[in-house]
């Protein structure tokens, strides 16, 4: 049997290089750890689809199954599962997430990356 | 038994940890999504227990995903983690 919602978040990653679940928008987040990822892939200039799992609930509880992680934000690239906030944070601050970027091939803004690792020192 | 007990009795059985901090921070979230009067909403945890030790970070917090299970379904609203093995500072 297949979950319209499990559907639909597949489409999303397949569709999508890097797709924030989160909280609200991009733009008007509602919580604020979805704030600070949407935050640090907006600084960092990386195009990003946002989805606002609070616009649906099969979609706020589907993914929570889809990727086997109760909470959200969380972050796909390229179809891969990297984690929610604290890894993003971690990740950011340890350069990981620039490596992933780059390998993955998607556009980012390396100084920004960089301002945020001097604020954070 | 309060949250935070639990968490903490659940976190011992389960990684039989060095270090252990559970620290309820629902008062910095007063008034956000998820919070309640009276707090253990929002936990931040710090674990450092062999367990850990080379593991990816989306695997060992899968790890204590599964142990508080049913806490994530019930109580909880957000949970933040810092996981690692003994050495992680």
């Amino acid at each position: 049997m297949t979950n319209p919602a499990h559907d639909a978040i597949k489409a999303e990653i397949e569709n999508n290089d890097v797709v924030l679940f989160m909280k609200g928008t991009a733009s008007m987040p509602q919580c604020g750890f979805s704030s600070r990822v949407a935050g640090v892939l907006t600084y960092m200039g990386v195009p990003f689809k946002d989805v606002n799992v609070l616009a649906d609930e099969s979609l706020r509880q589907g993914i929570k199954e889809f990727s086997d992680w109760p909470t959200i934000p969380q972050l796909y690239v390229k179809g891969e599962f990297i984690g929610g906030c604290d890894i993003v944070t971690e990740m950011t601050l340890s350069g990981e997430l620039d490596k992933l970027f780059e390998e993955k091939g998607i556009p980012f803004d390396k100084e920004a990356a960089d301002r945020i690792r001097e604020a954070n020192a | 038994m309060s949250v935070a007990r639990t968490i903490r009795e659940k976190l011992t059985a389960a990684f039989d940890p060095v270090a252990l901090e559970v620290e309820d921070q629902s008062e910095r979230h007063r008034g956000h999504a998820g919070w309640r009067e009276g707090g253990e909403t929002h936990f931040h945890v710090r674990i450092r227990a062999r367990a850990f030790a080379g593991r990816g970070r989306v695997e060992a917090q899968r790890m204590v995903h599964k142990a508080l299970a049913e806490e994530l379904a019930g109580p909880i609203h957000a949970l933040s983690l810092d996981l690692g093995g003994p050495d992680r500072p």
